[in-house]
């Protein structure tokens, strides 16, 4: 029997399907599982040439998926690699592959939320806020232009890398020299969300003590710029991050917990927005 | 100022392929037109005025800078947030008479993004659960072979809970909304305890949303240095964000060589006998 290998077309066309349907179908049931079969149909159509061969083989991925979808690229290319070993008759069966898949699952999706969303979209929009300074389309444009481009390629990658590697792609992703990128990745990002946060937060009060003929003793904005300069949007963002991660506050409290202290700090004098129409 | 039905329309299409399960995909759909620096681009083009589009977008994206999904669980979705809070929150500051380019103006914009933030979480369950529906059927079809019917099942069918989800609330909530500021005008004054509350939400709003990132990155105490050394760089020291990317960036690549010399030390000292030829030190 000839070696079966998945000819390009079909793995780019794979490829295509993971890319552009891997949430279109999201359910809290199954997640990105029909992206996940749409993802694998090209391969398994072209693997297998009886209806029941197939049949069999879409079984597997008919499992539970659900990760961090850019890097989960990866995972995919993992099992076009595997299937395509299986249809040679490898010692590899659908329940192997579903244990990889499931095995990793959880870490891609705790590494890409952190680098993916927590890190390289905050990096990109940081960059797009400084450009967008007093309405210029220039930052929306940038961000466009260059977030499509790093993952476009980037998925591109890891979905061959994965297909070339099989299991030892997981390296890729989690290995020493891996772990130092994505230390070091995570480092710029938190010095650019601190910028982010310095120059788009602007918490001010407008407390102010005076004596009896109407001048100021004590202006609180003043003295507190004097001590760290926006000391209160400093503040107010560690205070948030503490009841998120300390107190396990879900963000929507958060926020309406910040409602009430907004009216509080108004009824008190302590916020005054200063505006009339 | 007034949305037409036309312009109503056109944000009802960019919800559908924008929301966090968007008919655009992930990559084009919500992490490009659903970031909200965008949308302002796109709200603001639709509706002639892309200067403030952009302001109102950026002073929303602050908020919603880390749209994390962990294993899909949304705090708020951005279809909501992008293409009727901003278009509402450019009919608020124009009908109110604001200057786009002030604070007041981008608080109004956080306050209200917010505000309809919530409801887009309502649409969000609502389109994963009539997926439901299509999913059936895509099982029923693994079941008897017939797969090609999966793509119908997995990118077209998904089209019906936006026009349901996204499309339709989009286009009534921002037709009618632009009649809602006149009513806001006569019944709240700017001065009274409902306004300040509201303008000083939008100020404390954009911390919220910083401090999710946080949340992420910080692992020990001492990242959080990290942060205030971004912090102090544009605060005190007047570094523009491009500047502290770059700051950051010569950081990080300082971070990783002495990451990179430590794990080379252990290799070598772990194995005296394997040579290594990947960096000469």
């Amino acid at each position: 029997m000839a070696v079966k290998k998945l000819s390009k077309g079909a793995l780019s066309k794979s490829f295509r399907n993971w890319f552009y349907g891997h949430l279109t179908c999201f359910s809290q049931e199954h997640m990105q599982t029909f992206g996940y079969l749409c993802s694998m149909l090209p391969l398994v159509e072209e693997l297998y040439d009886t209806k029941e061969e197939q049949k069999e083989a879409m079984q597997t991925y008919t499992a539970f998926f659900n990760t961090e979808p850019q890097l989960g690229t990866l995972v995919v290319g993992i099992t076009a690699g595997l299937e395509e070993a299986k249809a040679n008759g490898e010692d590899i069966d659908g329940e192997m592959i579903n244990g990889i898949r499931a095995g990793l699952m959880g870490p891609v999706a705790g590494i890409g939320d952190s680098l993916v969303v927590g890190t390289l979209i905050p990096i990109l929009l940081g960059i797009a806020l400084g450009l967008s300074t007093g309405g210029s389309p220039v930052g929306a444009i940038f961000y466009i232009i260059v977030w499509n481009l790093i993952i476009t390629l980037g998925m591109r990658f890891l979905y061959y890398k994965g297909y070339e590697l099989g299991g030892k792609a997981v390296e890729l992703i989690v290995g020493e020299q891996a772990n130092a990128i994505r230390e070091s990745v995570i480092m710029l990002g938190t010095v650019v969300i601190g910028a982010v946060a310095a120059s788009w937060i602007s918490v001010t009060t407008s407390f102010q003590m005076l004596n009896a003929e109407g001048g100021t003793i004590i202006n609180l904005q003043n003295t507190l710029d004097g001590i760290y300069p926006k000391l209160l949007s400093a503040g107010a963002v560690i205070f948030c991050w503490w009841l998120m991660s300390k107190k396990k506050i879900s963000p929507t409290i958060v926020m309406l917990l910040l409602v009430v202290i907004a009216f509080v700090g108004v009824l008190l004098g302590f916020f005054n927005p200063g505006l009339s129409y | 100022m007034e949305i037409s039905i036309l312009q109503a329309v056109l944000f009802g299409l960019f919800a559908c392929l924008a929301s966090m399960p968007g008919m655009g995909g992930t990559v084009l759909g919500n992490y490009t037109l659903g970031r909200p620096l965008v949308a302002g681009l796109v709200v603001g083009i639709i509706m002639g005025d892309i200067q403030t589009g952009i302001i109102v977008g950026a002073a929303i994206q602050v908020v919603y800078i880390a749209l994390v999904t962990p294993g899909g669980t949304v705090s708020a979705d951005v279809r909501a947030i992008s293409y009727i809070g901003i278009p509402l929150s450019i009919v608020a500051i124009k009908g109110l008479g604001l200057d786009p380019s002030s604070a007041a103006a981008a608080q109004m914009a956080t306050a209200l993004g917010a505000a309809v933030g919530t409801l887009g979480t309502v649409l969000f369950y609502g389109t994963a659960t009539i997926n439901l529906v299509w999913q059936h059927m895509g099982w029923k079809a693994v079941e008897k072979g017939d797969f090609k019917k999966l793509y119908l099942v997995d990118m077209g069918l998904p089209w019906i809970s936006h026009l349901l989800c996204s499309f339709i609330p989009t286009v009534i909530i921002t037709k009618m909304g632009s009649d809602m500021v006149d009513v806001i005008k006569t019944a709240l004054p700017m001065d009274g305890i409902a306004m300040k509350t509201l303008f000083t939400v939008g100020s404390l709003l954009p911390a919220v949303g910083v401090a999710i990132l946080l949340k992420q990155v910080v692992v020990k105490a001492t990242d959080l240095l990290t942060f205030f050394f971004g912090f102090t760089l544009a605060a005190c020291m007047g570094v523009n964000l491009v500047g502290a990317a770059i700051i950051g960036g010569f950081f990080g690549v300082i971070n990783y060589k002495i990451k990179m010399l430590a794990i080379h030390k252990a290799a070598v000292a772990g194995a005296n006998t394997v040579e290594d030829e990947e960096e000469d030190i």
